[in-house]
């Protein structure tokens, strides 16, 4: 059986259906007479039910069709939700996501029964009212494949299910099957009838394909293969079937497919055809055709709507969306860069023209940049993801560690719309997900503290994510006992990472760095939540890995904030061109503050270290040629030019010699064997071909 | 048995010179021979990588094989090449060398290996073994041993 082809959009929708339930279960516990929010559930838990059941996941379906009992027992109103109930509902999701995460894997949904879910959500079902309903949802799930015997069929119930009687027979079709019979074989005509309930009736109609391919060979199939692939077919389909096996053993291949309401299957003789459709007379045979066709043509402009209904009826909330393969997206991406680099060709190209055509050559260029920047734009866009695709797991999350520090607590999230590279959200879930984790498990205090210091007894956790210029913003807040400096500094002693006398000279800040230092955590006792001392660390070098940063800041007594910049795109990016020496340098555009002409008797020492002051604020200055490895130069100028960036709230002056101008730039990996100073991000390609460093500022300031 | 197989193997090298003495490396890995051009210093890089240039829109690192093989630098002239290998790892690296002479095939009994047992230097596990053809000795560099650190 191969079914791999439908694979993934059942894990797609099972995804799908998972968030669902997992969302409006925790509205339901919120908010028990919610009617809507009731049917919502039923509905997704019963998609599910079916989905698992067609693509043959028996335990998926037992646990789901045990649980999809219990929410009918609610909708009907029998049974009131309790916590005990949410919880064991919640354990039969978290189950189901097992199954899936294990097909996702494998392609098959393992070996766990849950039988102690199962056996929770029948003690439920006990508990209430056993209701009548439950024996024809039974009926429902068992796959039936019935298959009346040929011999029954025939007008049995007033209309003729033998629909293939009534298929136009090309002449070459009727060559092939005389053909055939001549050669021994025998040929079948059949009709299958496809059950009501089926969900993916067209992977039931590949399996039957496929089937028959085990013992003949369909010569004919109305609608075409092509059109119940697409699922552009109501609940049956006709065939003609090549087969040197007897007509029995062809029907139970095809009954053998599980969803299957019926199979009428005959011998067919080519002739027939004609004989069984109304008029015999030869002329008006070349019209029967047609008039099949516009029948036919009929009941495909019924499927859809049909098939309309169906899907309102399934998620009354579809989100529009196509799903691209990110390889396709990324050879876009690459096209566009290859774009730009021959759009910077042309522009330094340019500037060695005479004046004289120069001014048609230049509006070329400017509306060559116009279409780059503009497919820029759109391709970047395509690849954006909201983030609700990452932290819409989290209430649920939160809902959990509630109860199991036996906390009070609630989750806030504003901003999931706020978009992100497709890059950047594959990476970043992992890291919020540990920080909230950090928030419920050491920020906030417990319950009977919280009443103690005068606090709401629920705790508070805000997670706010918002653009800001090229970088988007994610807070993980909370309003628990923030940081204790002293702690921290005492833990970090203890564990030798430093001596008394750095702890001492350490700033507050400094220390609460320390908590990204590897294997540190001030948790006082370990819990499964978080506080094996992995983490934070992992979680900073995770989001400076995306190009990002994170900060601290924690009143004590009030509450800490974790601050993640990430930015909003990875592949292309507006920067900075400057010279030092002959060297050609990039630098990125979003962590520069502004350009300075400084006098070189401005330049102060501190500490031995150069700094100037910017308007009020002393800044340290970075001599880039001697970063660089470069020889200094001497250098008679009366002024500087100094780059200033920054990262956080510190600043950094670079002396640079030169300004060469804005460019848009494509990062390029620097190849591999090579060793980068962390000092460099990447490289990219000028416009006459040679190749330049970017520089990331971060490191120097 | 395998052994066997790899004495009658015949191979064909590439020879770089580099001062006066010739180098081999296995044609397999040779991916194309470029000429010199502008080259972009990476600074802080291990001193032997002479920076990185931009071949058809990618960045590739190239290495100064005088530089790796402990030889001092020599003038970039005419024909001075920048051989561009693909090694096993997939990814792409310029190897500068003086000149690039021709393609000799050896087979397995003009190569002399060299033994790693003892006295195993730097110089001698980049290079796997001394070839001869006519009058000349070929040093066979151990493309996978340059790069591995």
């Amino acid at each position: 059986m191969d079914l791999s082809q439908y694979l993934e959009i059942f894990i797609d929708e099972t995804k799908e259906h998972l968030q669902t339930l997992n969302d409006q279960v925790l509205i339901m516990e919120q908010d028990p007479d919610n009617t809507d929010t009731v049917n919502e559930i039923f509905r997704a838990a019963h998609s599910l039910k079916g989905m698992a059941g067609t693509m043959g996941f028996k335990r998926m379906q037992r646990l789901t069709h045990d649980l999809e009992n219990v929410f009918s027992e609610i909708r009907n109103g029998k049974m009131s939700v309790t916590p005990d109930i949410v919880d064991v509902v919640f354990k039969s999701l978290d189950a189901l996501e097992n199954y899936l995460a294990n097909i996702q894997e494998s392609a098959d949904e393992g070996t766990e029964d849950n039988e102690e879910i199962i056996n929770l959500l029948n003690a439920i079902m006990d508990g209430g009212v056993r209701q009548p309903d439950i024996p024809d949802e039974l009926d429902e799930t068992v796959p039936i494949a019935t298959a009346a015997p040929a011999e029954a069929v025939p007008a049995a119930d007033g209309v003729d299910k033998r629909k293939f009687l009534q298929l136009p027979v090309a002449e070459f079709e009727i060559n092939a099957m005389t053909e055939a019979v001549a050669n021994g074989m025998n040929v079948y005509g059949a009709t299958v009838y496809i059950q009501e309930s089926c969900i993916l009736k067209a992977a039931r109609a590949f399996l039957v394909f496929k089937g028959i391919e085990s013992v003949g060979e369909v010569i004919k199939s109305e609608p075409s293969v092509q059109d119940i692939e697409d699922e552009r077919f109501d609940f049956d389909f006709s065939l003609f079937i090549i087969s040197d096996k007897p007509i029995e053993q062809v029907q139970k291949v095809i009954a053998n497919v599980s969803e299957i309401e019926e199979v009428v299957i005959e011998p067919y003789t080519p002739g027939s055809a004609v004989t069984q459709v109304a008029t015999p007379v030869v002329e008006e045979k070349i019209e029967t055709p047609v008039v099949e066709e516009t029948k036919s043509e009929a009941s495909k402009e019924s499927a859809p709507e049909k098939k309309k209904t169906n899907d309102t009826k399934k998620k009354p909330v579809v989100n529009r969306s196509v799903r691209v393969d990110i390889e396709k997206l990324d050879d876009l991406m690459n096209l566009v860069s290859e774009l730009i680099i021959a759009k910077n060709g042309l522009v330094s190209a340019n500037a060695y023209e005479e004046h004289g055509q120069a001014q048609q050559f230049n509006e070329q260029i400017e509306y060559l940049e116009r279409i780059t920047t503009n497919l820029h734009e759109s391709v970047m866009k395509v690849r954006m993801v909201p983030i609700e695709s990452v932290v819409n797991r989290f209430p649920r999350m939160i809902r959990d560690l509630s109860k199991k520090l036996n906390k009070e607590m609630e989750l806030i999230m504003t901003g999931e719309e706020t978009e992100l590279d497709r890059t950047v959200i594959d990476e970043i879930g992992d890291p919020l997900m540990h920080m909230l984790r950090n928030a419920a498990d050491h920020g906030l205090e417990p319950t009977l503290d919280r009443i103690k210091k005068g606090k709401p007894q629920v705790g508070t956790i805000r997670l706010n994510a918002y653009q800001d210029g090229n970088n988007v913003t994610i807070e993980v807040s909370d309003d628990g006992g923030g940081v204790d400096v002293e702690k921290v500094k005492a833990s970090a002693i203890r564990k030798g990472a430093i001596s008394e006398e750095q702890a001492e000279m350490m700033s507050d800040k400094e220390a609460i760095d320390l908590l990204f230092q590897p294997a540190f955590s001030t948790a006082e006792k370990v819990s499964d939540v978080s506080g094996r001392g992995v983490g934070l660390d992992v979680v900073k070098s995770k989001i400076e890995g995306l190009g990002g940063d994170v900060v601290v800041s924690t009143v004590l007594g009030e509450g800490t904030t974790f601050t993640v910049r990430l930015p909003l795109t990875l592949a292309i990016i507006q920067a900075l061109m400057v010279e030092i020496q002959d060297e050609k340098y990039a630098i990125p555009l979003n962590s520069i503050v502004g350009i300075e002409d400084i006098m070189v008797d401005e330049v102060k020492l501190v500490q031995n270290k150069e700094v100037i002051n910017l308007r009020g604020t002393v800044i340290p200055l970075v001599r880039l040629d001697q970063m660089l490895d470069l020889e200094p130069s001497e250098s008679d100028s009366e002024s500087l030019v100094v780059v200033v960036v920054k990262k956080g709230d510190k600043q950094a002056g670079l002396v640079i010699d030169n300004l060469i101008g804005q460019q848009e730039i494509v990062i390029k990996p620097l190849g591999k064997y090579i060793y980068i100073h962390k000092m460099f991000s990447g490289a990219t390609i000028l416009g006459d071909g040679e190749v330049a460093l970017i520089i990331d500022a971060n490191t120097l300031v | 048995m395998a052994e066997l197989e790899n004495n009658d193997e015949i191979r064909q090298y590439i020879v770089a010179k580099l001062g006066c003495e010739q180098y081999g490396i296995d044609i397999s890995y040779v991916d194309n021979i470029v000429r010199m051009q502008k080259v972009t210093r990476v600074p802080k890089t291990q001193p032997y990588f002479i920076g990185v240039i931009n071949l058809r829109g990618e960045i590739i690192p190239v290495m100064s094989l005088r530089n790796k093989l402990d030889m001092d630098d020599s003038a970039v002239t005419n024909t001075t090449r920048i051989i561009i290998i693909k090694p096993e790892t997939g990814a792409l690296l310029g190897l500068l060398v003086d000149e690039v002479r021709e393609v000799v095939t050896l087979s397995e009994e003009d190569v002399e290996k060299v033994s790693y047992d003892n006295g195993r230097d730097d110089a001698n596990y980049y290079v796997t073994g001394v070839g001869k053809y006519k009058d000349t000795l070929i040093s066979l560099i151990n493309v996978n041993g340059i790069i591995s650190d």
